[in-house]
């Protein structure tokens, strides 16, 4: 994938590519690449060893940084996007998931949770989970910013602002579609969604607070409700989207809330996460792959409308 | 009343018999085992994966508390005691033994590592 494909894709119009294909085909490839993610972390951690890869976490995050730093001069919609989602991924596994593994595993020697009848089974809820499920107060607190920022124009953030009775008091956006930068606001999404997303399961897993018993399953079938309801909810906003680098960035939460339900699947038993063993099903993931960067080709030789290309910006004023 | 009192007598004597003790268990939440001296080797070598530093302390601390029952002498006084002890062993080395010893015996218990160890600075 290089800048200057994407850069060069002409404005077109295609038969087959609209509504719903185009939110179809981004939510299967943003669901897909969650999955692939946790394959990328658990192949780095067994190429390099858990020692190097705690040790090159700091610089391979901060080139996730210089990639973003690439993508924000850009002014190409599309590519801005796609960075943006890439450098959120590898900063979230690099300056977080490593890092925490680090503080849990080799700094603050944490011991980790155990499973089973017996209890003699090492859970999924490794340090590094048990750190990050401690973070929920300060997500609240970044919540609570975008909640209470006039400037957003995530559906859901401009809801609770709706219901709160809060237009009034932020006042109008002071922000136009072109002075946004949206390598950021993707990258910024990426992360948030994420977190978010791995807080929830991780507060439904917890023992502490729920225990082992029928609460913990109580609450967990609450929350695969709750996941497939509001999924199944944005999905149905998502196949109406006609611009592929606006599905692509609300595909990224509806992908996620989705996620959700694999998880529980997984801690009850019901799936084998085989994207986290990639050796044992190694041709199983290379047909995962395979389509998925088929998939990626797919949506970088699709036409753009011209204001994701650079050519025309959303004010309807030309770019070049 | 009184065939009711002795028939609930009887069943509170019956169910006694065969009441066991509920094992030890940890608060809901915290990570590890109750005790670590008596797990399979081979859940050790599983918790050393995710949490190496804190499993292996875990296992020494409990050892710590074996070999003071034994020789009535701390961990650095028995280290002391042996000839240059204190500059062979440390956190690592100690602990090493642990690990190499659950690795070539996945069936055996931690406990029996800790005697192994044991043996060897007691003697």
């Amino acid at each position: 994938m290089t800048a200057s494909t994407i850069a060069n894709n002409k404005e077109g119009r295609s038969k087959l590519w609209r509504p719903p294909i185009v939110g179809v085909v981004t939510f299967v490839l943003m669901f897909v690449a969650i999955g692939l993610a946790h394959t990328m972390m658990v192949m780095i951690e067994h190429q390099l060893g858990n020692a190097r890869t705690l040790q090159l976490s700091p610089l391979l995050g901060f080139a996730g940084i210089v990639m973003l730093w690439y993508a924000i001069k850009s002014k190409n919609e599309a590519f801005q996007t796609w960075i943006g989602f890439l450098s959120g991924v590898i900063v979230w596994m690099c300056w977080v998931e490593f890092y925490f593994m680090w503080y849990g595993r080799e700094n603050w020697g944490m011991l980790p949770r155990m499973d089973g009848a017996d209890g003699f089974a090492v859970s999924g809820t490794w340090p590094e989970y048990m750190i990050l499920g401690s973070t929920v107060g300060m997500l609240s607190l970044m919540l609570c910013f975008y909640t209470f920022d006039k400037d957003t124009r995530c559906n859901m953030f401009l809801w609770f602002q709706n219901k709160l009775g809060l237009k009034d008091a932020l006042g109008p956006s002071t922000k136009k579609a072109k002075d946004r930068n949206y390598a950021i606001i993707t990258f910024m999404e990426t992360i948030f969604v994420t977190w978010f997303c791995y807080v929830w399961n991780l507060l439904c897993f917890d023992p502490g607070l729920v225990g082992r018993q029928d609460l913990f399953l109580a609450v967990n079938m609450g929350s695969v409700f709750v996941a497939m309801i509001w999924g199944g909810f944005c999905f149905t906003r998502l196949i109406k989207f006609k611009r592929t680098s606006t599905a692509l960035r609300y595909a990224i939460p509806v992908g996620n809330i989705i996620w959700i339900n694999v998880e529980i699947l997984g801690k009850f038993g019901m799936l084998t996460e085989i994207w986290v063993n990639p050796w044992k099903y190694s041709m199983e993931m290379t047909v995962v792959l395979a389509a998925f960067l088929s998939l990626i080709l797919l949506l970088l030789l699709a036409p753009k409308k011209g204001s994701e290309v650079g050519q025309w910006r959303r004010d309807g004023t030309r770019t070049r | 009343m009184t065939k009711t009192v002795a028939a609930a007598l009887a069943g509170l004597a019956l169910s006694s018999v065969h009441a066991v003790a509920a094992p030890l268990t940890l608060p809901q939440g915290m990570g590890g085992v109750p005790d670590i001296g008596a797990i399979p080797c081979e859940v050790f070598s599983n918790m050393l994966v995710v949490g190496s530093k804190g499993t292996r302390l875990s296992l020494l601390t409990w050892a710590e508390g074996y070999y003071f029952a034994k020789s009535g002498k701390s961990l650095d006084e028995i280290l002391v005691a042996e000839t240059n002890a204190a500059e062979n062993y440390d956190f690592q080395s100690l602990t090493d033994h642990f690990v190499a010893y659950c690795a070539a015996n996945p069936e055996a218990v931690t406990r029996e590592a800790v005697v192994s160890l044991g043996d060897e600075l007691l003697r």
